[in-house]
């Protein structure tokens, strides 16, 4: 991006804040300016009130990618806590606001762990079953809550003449007090990490996410503002009853106005909560009553999905960006730059330096097993990596690497045997824990977050469980900071703010390594880094490697490149079959008879010391592509 | 006792039927890895149009259920052709979205054509009941229970003994697998979709001699259905009868020894349930995920 570029983006964005400042400005007048349009404040309160639950819905399920369909239960919940407590209190509901706010709180914190533990489809579906069961529960526990008979909230105190202005200014408030909390959630590590778990799950616990942790939270963050607003709706109300509360068709808004707006994105669910309640009024008033109003919500829904799938706001977005870059040149990454970068880091690895290191070894895998189905495809490893060593796992496919690798960093669970790292059994812990001890990972295809920026990518990691780290901030501050000196090292800092899906192969090789010592790693499992890439970067990744290890950093890589593993490595392991049929030195097991078996077949027997062609072309054939 | 043998009896002719219409959308999900939250909302539209045919025609609303069946095959491929298969590719959140936004359509459209109130078909025999041994059977849950078993039986065998049949199983449990075999993975999708509307045709139709129902009834049911399929493990064939028997059980248990108004709550507290201690369901596996790409 040139700087030119750069200034008529800032501009854009300049543009774009001024115009919502005025917008609001404008809200807030509205009533001053016309305190007797009534009804169009009334209808404009809704619109708040629907702005802010989509926006509290997009934390989970636009940021986190997991779809609730039940969310208006959370207004049920905060309306009912505020609408008893009036009641039996007889003052105004408005002070039961925190109230509602923590029960719809701890409520979805409940619920979640209990279905936010594992991945996929459980969650949407406990979402319709928590918002039909909570109707079930409030008509049946008749004697708190009146079941089906309601209950009644106390009248506003303040004079008739006032109507609903009062209301109209707490749901703008609450609106915008919800946005900026969803705008600084999606500014912390939190916000970043649920990103990446919508992305790619597995990969994001690889790199210390806590996706339990992050879900549960993230489901019960979004639950929060709703409940506090359910009090306040209760108020307006002044009438409760389970149906009404715990409404169908206010979940249906919600979703419709997250999606039409734009899902993921700050200032989308916001527009589109306002397009969607005044098109639903008018809808309601020239269309034909309520009756339709579902048909048209149902509808929009239909063609939402099936036409604009990503929301006004990004498409919106898209064309500016386009008709932006037709006037650009396109600048092309360069190889030679990824090069040419020398800079080196201190990367500060937590464990001490290799002299004062005691004899144990990092990491120890004894008789580690894993089957799948009727295929052994671990089939009692026992493997040792020293501290401070780059230690090489050979064999051919199929001969378990990647998955010795995946029961290491926890991505499996282990079928019997221990694995130690540092003193510590990991191998019942969960990826995250396993990766705050000090273990990282590359792929052996490379998972970055394709659809976040690079620097965004970097700054994902946690390296510990402290819940301080989460709330920091991953735009700015020192958590950005020592991303983009990760990105120099590896030489890539010049693309901090593209999509990480838009680089090459490699230099996406690259930033999955920069990744991965974000978590100040002691250790790192390589898998594949010189695979697909082109010659002058496998030499920079050679160095950087080198580097590492010079500070501290112990490797076990498995790459086919033999030629690179010998004169990298030492020791190298053999993998075949599931087993280590070989470990040592590499002049050592170049020459073991029962490796060359397991790469070139039982028939080939040496007589003589196997030259370096031989055993390269072997290398090649194992490869297979 | 006799109380007890009572609930036992009837528990299980409602799960039979309760099986029938959970294997519809275990099927969908098992082969397209997508949850037609729209399941419910197709039975309630069957419902409705076996209850308007009943009430014009005095044809038998459960026997209509051999013209109704065909016709939401039909509607389920046009469904799947027109619409779903638009988004196939994008991610699970989207296809729920989609099901979600047809099954508020459906009741939309119920809502303005049929008027929101409760319909119930009441067939002759809607009252009486088989005596046997001091129990008393009402005659519309035991036709509506052999009704689902006969097309259970049907499907079942369909799925085992035809190539078709073979070609959507083999779908269901390895998608990239049965297209390297040489199965249209498109072809197959469409054809379990409407196989699995179809069996709303049935469901509908007895659902509405056994249950009153309107538009929003299809969340009742809907729920329902998934606590089935979450409970025998998603996806699962047996798991979704073995799960609707139970559930059937649970049910009719807890509304003879408890409370007709908890005995809905079963459902979801199963949910919950399932989901904390065992979340592959009874019957689910747990594949071996990281080769599927």
């Amino acid at each position: 991006m040139t700087f030119v570029d750069s200034l008529r983006a800032r501009t854009e964005g300049r543009r774009a804040k001024l115009t919502i400042v005025a917008l609001f400005a404008a809200l807030f007048l509205y009533p001053v300016i016309l305190p007797f349009a009534v009804y169009e404040q009334g209808v404009l309160l809704l619109a708040f009130l629907t702005a802010l639950m989509a926006v509290s819905w997009n934390i989970i399920s636009g940021f986190a990618g997991y779809v609730s369909l039940g969310h208006s239960v959370f207004l049920g919940l905060g309306a009912y806590t505020g609408g008893l407590l009036a009641e039996s209190y007889q003052v105004n509901p408005l002070w039961f606001m925190p109230v509602g706010g923590v029960v719809a709180f701890v409520a979805a914190a409940l619920v979640g762990m209990v279905v936010l533990r594992a991945r996929g489809h459980a969650f949407v579906i406990i979402t319709i079953a928590l918002l039909l069961s909570m109707q079930v529960l409030v008509t049946n526990f008749s004697g708190l809550t009146n079941g089906s008979n309601g209950v009644n909230v106390p009248l506003p105190f303040w004079s008739s003449d006032y109507q609903n202005m009062p209301f109209y200014y707490i749901f703008l408030v609450l609106l915008l007090a919800t946005v900026a909390f969803a705008a600084w959630i999606r500014r912390t590590k939190f916000g970043t990490g649920l990103l990446a778990i919508r992305e790619d799950e597995d990969k994001a616990a690889a790199i210390g996410v806590n996706t339990t942790r992050y879900k549960v939270l993230a489901y019960a963050v979004s639950a929060l503002p709703i409940g506090v607003a359910g009090v306040v709706y209760a108020y307006f109300l002044s009438f409760l009853n389970p149906i009404g509360a715990f409404a169908l068709l206010t979940s249906v808004t919600i979703v419709l106005s997250a999606l039409a707006g734009g899902r993921g994105t700050l200032w989308g669910p916001v527009l589109g909560g306002f397009v969607v309640s005044i098109v639903s009024e008018v809808a309601n008033v020239y269309g034909g009553g309520s009756q339709s109003r579902l048909l048209v919500l149902g509808l929009a829904l239909v063609l939402v999905v099936l036409f604009l799938p990503q929301g006004i706001l990004p498409a919106v977005a898209a064309r500016l960006a386009s008709r932006r870059a037709a006037k650009q040149t396109v600048e092309y990454t360069d190889q030679a730059g990824v090069a040419a970068a020398r800079t080196s880091i201190v990367v500060t690895p937590r464990s001490a330096p290799a002299a004062e290191r005691k004899a144990a070894p990092l990491l120890e895998i004894r008789g580690a097993a894993k089957s799948f189905g009727g295929l052994r495809a671990v089939d009692g490893v026992d493997l040792t990596v020293e501290a401070g060593s780059i230690t090489a796992l050979i064999g051919p496919n199929g001969s378990g690497k990647t998955t010795l690798f995946n029961l290491v960093t926890g991505a499996m669970p282990l079928g019997s045997g221990e694995i130690w790292f540092d003193g510590t059994r990991i191998d019942r812990m969960p990826p995250w824990e396993r990766a705050h001890l000090g273990l990282g990972r590359t792929f052996q295809i490379t998972r970055l977050f394709k659809s976040m920026t690079v620097l965004e990518n970097v700054v994902a990691p946690l390296p510990t469980a402290s819940w301080s780290l989460m709330a920091k901030d991953a735009v700015s501050g020192h958590e950005a900071e020592r991303a983009r000196e990760l990105l120099d090292f590896v030489g890539l800092g010049r693309f901090g703010s593209q999509q990480a899906g838009a680089l090459s192969y490699g230099q996406q090789k690259l930033v999955e390594l920069a990744q991965v010592l974000m978590l100040e790693p002691k250790m790192i499992l390589l898998d594949e880094p010189a695979g697909g890439i082109n010659p002058t970067l496998v030499n920079r990744m050679v160095e950087i490697i080198r580097d590492l290890n010079r500070q501290g950093i112990a490797f076990l890589v498995v790459e086919h490149n033999i030629p690179l593993v010998l004169d990298l490595c030492d020791p190298v392991a053999v993998l075949s079959r599931g087993k280590v049929i070989a470990q040592g030195p590499p002049s050592i097991v170049r020459a073991d008879p029962l490796v060359l078996e397991a790469y070139l077949g039982p028939e080939w027997l040496p007589a003589e010391p196997v030259p370096d062609a031989v055993l390269d072309q072997a290398a090649l054939s194992a490869k297979g592509h | 006792m006799t109380q007890l043998v009572q609930a036992l009896v009837l528990g299980l002719l409602i799960g039979g039927v309760y099986a029938l219409m959970a294997s519809g959308l275990t099927l969908i999900f098992g082969v397209m890895n997508i949850i037609n939250v729209a399941h419910g909302a197709l039975l309630i539209l069957v419902a409705f149009i076996t209850w308007k045919i009943w009430s014009l025609s005095g044809i038998d609303p459960i026997l209509l259920s051999v013209v109704m069946t065909p016709l939401m095959f039909g509607f389920g491929w046009l469904l799947y052709k027109g619409v779903l298969s638009r988004i196939s590719g994008s991610s699970p959140g989207m296809s729920v979205l989609l099901t979600f936004g047809i099954a508020i359509t459906i009741e939309g459209v119920l809502n303005v054509t049929a008027g929101n109130r409760f319909r119930s078909a009441t067939p002759s025999y809607f009252s009486q009941s088989f005596r046997v041994l001091g129990i008393s059977l009402p005659k519309a849950q035991v036709f509506g229970c052999l009704a689902a078993v006969l097309v259970l039986g049907l499907l079942f065998v369909v799925l085992s003994k035809t190539w078709t049949g073979r070609a959507i199983r083999a779908t269901a449990q390895n998608a990239s697998g049965a297209a390297l075999v040489g199965i249209q993975s498109a072809g197959v999708a469409a054809l379990a979709f409407a196989i699995g509307t179809a069996t709303t045709g049935v469901g509908g139709s007895i659902l509405s001699v056994l249950y009153p129902f309107f538009p929003a009834s299809h969340y009742d049911w809907i729920s329902r259905l998934l606590g089935i399929i979450v409970l025998g493990g998603m996806g699962s064939l047996a798991g979704a009868l073995v799960g609707a028997l139970i559930l059937g059980l649970a049910e009719t248990l807890t509304a003879t020894y408890v409370s007709l108004q908890w005995s809905t709550l079963i459902f979801y507290a199963v949910i919950m349930l399932v989901l904390l201690f065992r979340p592959q369901g009874l019957f689910g596996s747990r594949l071996r995920q990281d080769v599927m790409a």
